[in-house]
């Protein structure tokens, strides 16, 4: 009889260069159960948006990732100005979507590059990465920053796309999209990465519905939800996207998904800098709000991204509500890793392409009287108590 | 279109309905019909996408549950109040088992207690968190 161990796995490292904390119970090699504990990149944002003033929110709440950094500040932004009743200028919205989608390119690129290392196709990993930094630098030159862009004023955007910049992204574009024909033809025909992913994780669209799956990885097993077309926000309704959706519901379809959103995201790009409207960069906008609570419900590279904010009619937020779609999808790890080998894990977790710092979001550093700022100094020591108490 | 239809759905239960915004409608109700109003939105295909926790003080003695569901381009909106002392409601994961990290956040955040939930270990707060403190109630301090 084969005896049942609990394999724990994270928080460092757990398939990725990011903190949770899985635990897996064990059979042999045959997973049978699974739980998790975030928390690890907790920062305490929702609640220190309620301290800061509408302006310096977005900043903070582009800083809840690092990879779609964009998104949050324009699911923020959005929000925002639907409270206030302003909506800004055609251009400054096209080019929002422009930065969306050109952050979507990088996420994807990036995550290909993660899912290969985990499958041992390190050589994949290399090629994703350095084209991404090609994508990197078009933010660069579009924005001024390559992972915060800053792009988003409330009431319209800081950055404009000239001669030069758009010369630039067209460039990029085809040059990407030469190297993803590339990438296509690897995940769909190459026998090694095919053993690793084809049949892996299958999840059905009963399956989606019942655990609220979003986004590519909803998309791989034939539910079509986007919300750049089921809700269009921003420019999206100028310039509409083809949704991609595969059926078969593996970790096969979840590459091929990805891979193929990649050349839509190079279509909307070049479609958008080939009609980009003039007029102005931005509206004004009033510095407080005005009473009341919005929803802002944006397509992040990840899924859906959902904000709910709340103004009291001052110049801060009374509640800021983020709902990342990497909290959604995680379910969908702990239930399909059952069952199938312990070597699967890392692969069907990073299926989800799951973002930490975006699911923990918010630390609110406290003392056990609930007075004082905790100082670096304590901070570690307390680390280093912790530690020494688990040992 | 179908929110105007889950609107005669729910009026069964409805205190309160608004329509803030374009595709959206908020449905008051209390503690007591929440199970059943969940239970209808789920089988004519609504998804939750969060749920939210206000806080509106000592002084108002309130606190406020969102369930926010969504279908398409439309949201709706359950809102359940609870007395600020005593906040709690109940579990929605027999209906919706994903619901249960929602409500974890929940419970640790606001100091909600969630009636039933399958787990109720912290689950973005450290284990050897001070229990007494609730991160995002109003009363809690940021310094």
């Amino acid at each position: 009889m084969t005896q049942k161990f609990t394999l724990p796995v994270g928080p460092q490292h757990p398939a990725l260069k990011e903190p949770g904390h899985f635990e897996f119970t064990v059979e042999g090699e045959i997973v049978t159960g699974a739980t998790v504990r975030l928390g690890y990149a907790h920062r305490g944002i929702e609640k220190a948006t309620e301290g800061r003033n509408w302006t310096q929110d977005i900043y903070l709440l582009e800083r809840i990732c690092g990879i779609c950094s964009h998104v949050h500040a324009l699911a923020f932004c959005l929000g925002v100005e639907q409270l206030a009743g302003v909506t800004a200028p055609p251009r400054a919205q096209a080019i929002r979507v422009l930065v969306a989608e050109l952050e979507r390119i990088h996420s994807h690129l990036l995550w290909l590059g993660v899912a290969a290392h985990e499958a041992g196709f390190d050589t994949l990993f290399m090629y994703a990465w350095r084209d991404r930094e090609t994508v990197m630098d078009a933010l660069e030159t579009l924005t001024g920053n390559r992972v915060n862009y800053s792009a988003n004023l409330l009431g319209g955007v800081k950055c404009d796309v000239t001669s030069a910049s758009a010369s630039q992204i067209y460039h990029a574009v085809d040059k990407l999209e030469e190297r993803t024909r590339h990438y296509l033809d690897v995940v769909m025909n190459d026998d090694l990465l095919i053993q690793r992913t084809r049949g892996v994780g299958v999840m059905t669209v009963e399956q989606v519905d019942q655990m609220g799956v979003m986004g590519p990885t909803a998309r791989a097993s034939g539910v079509m939800r986007d919300i750049r077309c089921i809700a269009p926000y921003s420019a999206y309704v100028e310039f509409p996207i083809q949704p991609i959706v595969e059926t078969s519901g593996d970790l096969q379809a979840r590459f091929i998904v990805r891979v193929k959103e990649l050349f839509e995201s190079y279509r909307l790009i070049r479609t958008i800098l080939d009609h980009l409207p003039d007029g102005d960069l931005k509206t004004r906008m009033p510095r407080r709000i005005k009473a009341g609570e919005t929803i802002s419900r944006v397509e992040a590279p990840r899924g859906e991204l959902f904000y709910f904010i709340k103004s009291n009619g001052t110049d801060t937020p009374e509640r800021v509500k983020v709902r990342t779609p990497t909290l959604c999808n995680l379910a969908s790890v702990l239930t399909l890793a059952v069952g199938r080998q312990v070597a699967d894990i890392p692969m069907i977790l990073v299926g989800i392409d799951p973002c930490f710092s975006c699911n923990d979001r918010a630390v609110l550093l406290l003392d056990q009287s609930g007075e004082r700022r905790w100082t670096w100094e304590k901070l570690r020591q307390y680390g280093i108590d912790f530690y020494r108490r688990q040992q | 279109m179908t929110l105007d239809k889950m609107q005669d759905r729910l009026k069964i239960w409805a205190e309160e309905t608004q329509t803030p915004e374009a595709n959206r409608l908020d449905v008051t109700i209390t503690v007591g019909n929440l199970l059943a109003a969940v239970a209808v939105l789920k089988a004519e295909g609504w998804y939750l996408s969060a749920i939210t926790g206000l806080d509106y003080g000592h002084d108002a003695d309130r606190m406020e549950v969102l369930y926010h569901f969504c279908f398409g381009a439309e949201t709706l909106t359950l809102r359940v109040s609870a007395p600020h002392d005593t906040p709690s409601v109940p579990s929605i994961c027999h209906l919706i088992p994903p619901a249960v990290v929602f409500e974890r956040e929940l419970a640790e955040m606001f100091g909600i207690v969630v009636v039933g939930i399958p787990n109720s270990d912290h689950l973005f707060l450290p284990d050897d968190w001070d229990n007494r403190v609730f991160p995002l109630r109003k009363d809690a301090r940021l310094e």
